[in-house]
């Protein structure tokens, strides 16, 4: 009692503002942990060096030479110190090829993001529909169809089938493409006629204003959402993000960036002229590597909760089955389900890896798999620390999320 | 222990005590029956050169095997049940020649995480203090390093011989051991912690490592168990990959025959059809050996701790 007397003495701050000052610390001791694994894991345990890969077994002159041009002859405690302070200022490090990494990563980032957040979105939102379903239709139709769908979601979805799904639709993708008339070259004829032209947005701009655009988009569809399942109003929560979404892409397309938006949505590929990659296909993916887990957490966690006393409570209230289960069962369901998804954001990240080199994209995945292939360590820990980054955003985000479903979790650590 | 009176002893679920027959319920049968197959497979070479293939054993011989009578590569037949590839390989015996060294990723996979996340997670959930504080900070670091990748980034371009299934097993165990893994060993330890036949064994005068060992771990078996199945899930795809990826070493895996029946279609679009008995052998068997650790992990975790229902991953 004495607890409770002292701090209502205190002023109190909102408790958002002391539980994201307690998260922030919590992420930036996790990353500090991450960054000095990541260096010594790729300068220590990873079993190589670029300059023995092309140099070969001679160790004499060429050799000393490389390691020096490099940065490699000097003593670790000092690489170490020279990565962590450049990171402060933002500074990845150069490339062996010489251009800086953050560069390399700053044009690739944004069709990656895109797809991760879209995807681990709309398979969150999906998973959450089809597990509380599930579990409320357990025995009839609707709900066995749904078992069986979790069973072979989490089985037969790994990222190697998805692999040669997205392999298999693409062909067929491409014909549709070329048969209802869409332009197969307008990225290619609009970087022509944008390169050198002063003031106008280059490609990389108009993906990072996309992702952006996209992320606000949900961010509010799912806000909205849950303001329209709170107060009952079924349109609202069915609509919200469909319209989100949909006000994005007129915003997109009144700013006169629409042939282009579109043309990211169905291509992005390496070299810009073989038409293959295709973010829509990569999201695709992802959303079959991440809806199953979160749809069995999901109807897992609803059948362990629908036997409790609230339940019945509620019911004998004159609450309709809906309201039961939407407002009261899932949202104390959800909280930990989230915080269980977050354990799988490893395996999905691989996924999206995986699937986006298999399309192609000019995404984060190409420029890991060059750099692995060239041995190019500078480049292969900056995007590491890129990966990292989005992980910890990832974190704080669903954080943030279940203190707001569930109050108890917001003065403890989440 | 016989003179604490039943209702502090605490009610974990231990595999003594939900005994076995809980223990096989149908995914968990599924998933050893998979597996089953699997092992069948590491001994079908010998028995069918033995027997069926006992004519001609040097045409089915995986590496460098060739059937003179048909044209490569040749859909699934009676002399070939899964077809060949373009080099005239019989395709099911090079599946045979690929599946130990898979299961023995699994396995190195397996055994690593389990070892690693009961040592860490238990310490630290027991102990508190700085240790857990250093362990949990270090597993939430490691959950943003994904195993996958790493595998990907050490192993790519390297040979079987540099880079062969102990070390890929053993890299993927380390780091996912040290990251989801301990995570949810953890978090365990301190549920467990919190009943009182813990207390009453402190209070027995047992010592940090006794309650530990006799007391904390057999508890945890389930969760590092579920762990374990689903971190070789893991492993057995990011070797797929690899070998998918790298195509250097001189085994087959089942992502080199991906890749093999993936060069040969680009190779002649148009022309020939694609070859998918390759590409879909490959794949299947992937996917089965990973759908039998995902349902062992899964079948466990429902028959050990059926009240959470795996919320913890």
């Amino acid at each position: 009692m004495t607890v409770t007397a002292a701090s209502e003495r205190r002023p109190r701050l909102p408790w958002f503002v002391t539980f994201l000052a307690r998260r922030l610390t919590w992420a930036l001791v996790t990353l500090f942990i991450f960054l000095t694994a990541v260096f010594f894991f790729m300068q220590v345990w990873v079993p190589y060096s670029w300059a023995t890969q092309f140099l070969g077994p001679d160790r004499g002159e060429a050799y000393r030479a490389a390691l020096e041009a490099a940065g490699l002859n000097r003593p670790l405690p000092e690489r170490y110190a020279d990565f962590m302070l450049g990171l402060v200022g933002g500074d990845l490090g150069s490339s062996f090829s010489g251009s800086p990494v953050v560069d390399l990563i700053r044009e690739a980032l944004p069709v990656t993001l895109t797809v991760f957040i879209a995807g681990t979105v709309l398979g969150w939102v999906l998973g959450e529909m089809l597990g509380r379903l599930g579990s409320w239709n357990r025995g009839r139709g609707a709900g066995s169809v749904i078992a069986v769908l979790g069973v072979l979601s989490a089985t037969i979805f790994p990222p190697f089938l998805v692999f040669l799904l997205v392999r298999w639709l693409r062909g067929p993708l491409l014909e549709l493409r070329a048969a209802i008339g869409l332009p197969t070259d307008s990225l290619v004829l609009w970087r022509e006629a944008v390169i050198g032209e002063p003031g106008a947005l280059s490609p990389g701009d108009v993906r990072w204003l996309i992702a952006l655009g996209l992320t606000a988009a949900l961010v509010a569809g799912l806000l909205v959402r849950s303001y329209g399942r709170r107060h009952q109003l079924p349109l609202v929560e069915a609509l919200a993000l469909p319209a989100m979404l949909a006000a994005v892409g007129v915003g997109i397309w009144a700013a006169g960036l629409g042939p282009h938006a579109l043309d990211l949505l169905y291509r992005a590929d390496i070299g810009a002229s073989t038409g293959r990659g295709s973010p829509a296909l990569a999201l695709f993916g992802i959303v079959l590597i991440s809806f199953g887990q979160v749809m069995l957490l999901m109807r897992a966690g609803m059948d362990a909760e629908r036997t409790e006393d609230y339940v019945l409570t509620g019911r004998a209230k004159g609450l309709t089955e809906r309201a039961v289960r939407d407002r009261h069962v899932a949202r104390n369901v959800m909280a930990p389900v989230l915080a269980g998804s977050f354990l799988s954001f490893p395996t999905v990240l691989a996924g999206m890896i995986i699937v986006e080199y298999e399309l192609e994209m000019e995404g984060l995945s190409s420029v890991l798999f060059s750099a692995i292939e060239f041995q190019d360590v500078p480049v292969i820990m900056g995007v590491l620390v890129v990966l990292g980054l989005i992980g910890v955003g990832f974190r704080l985000v669903t954080d943030f999320t279940i203190a707001v479903l569930d109050p108890r979790l917001r003065r403890g650590r989440a | 222990m016989t003179a604490v009176p039943e209702q502090i002893r605490g009610s974990a679920p231990t595999v003594r005590r939900t005994g076995w027959r809980t223990l096989l319920n149908a995914k968990i049968l599924f998933g050893i029956g998979i597996l089953g197959l699997f092992l069948l497979l590491t001994v079908a070479q010998p028995l069918l050169s033995a027997t069926v293939w006992a004519d001609q054993p040097q045409v089915y011989d995986p590496r460098f095997g060739f059937d003179t009578g048909i044209t490569h590569p040749s859909a699934p037949s009676l002399d070939h049940w899964l077809g060949t590839n373009s080099l005239g390989r019989d395709v099911f015996s090079m599946l045979i020649h690929a599946t130990p060294p898979t299961l023995l990723i699994a396995i190195v996979a397996a055994s690593s995480i389990a070892a690693v996340s009961l040592l860490a997670g238990s310490i630290a959930g027991y102990r508190r203090g700085w240790v857990d504080g250093f362990v949990s900070h270090l597993s939430d670091a490691m959950v943003l390093l994904p195993a996958m990748v790493a595998v990907f980034i050490v192993g790519i371009g390297r040979s079987n011989q540099e880079f062969g299934s102990l070390q890929v097993g053993l890299t993927f165990g380390v780091l996912y051991g040290l990251g989801p893994a301990t995570a949810t060993v953890r978090a365990a330890t301190m549920t467990v912690a919190a009943h009182p036949f813990i207390e009453a064994a402190r209070v027995a005068g047992g010592g940090g490592g006794w309650i530990i060992t006799r007391h904390v771990l057999p508890h945890l078996y389930s969760h590092a168990a579920v762990q374990a199945m689903i971190g070789a899930t893991g492993a057995v795809i990011a070797d797929a990959f690899l070998s998918f990826r790298s195509a250097v070493g001189e085994d087959y895996g089942f992502g080199l025959m991906v890749y093999d029946g993936i060069v040969w279609s680009s190779l002649m679009a148009g022309i020939a059809p694609p070859p998918w008995w390759i590409m879909l052998a490959g794949a299947g068997a992937i996917t089965l050996l990973a759908a039998a650790f995902y349902l062992i992990g899964v079948g466990l975790r429902e028959a050990l701790d059926p009240r959470s229902g795996g919320i913890l991953g």
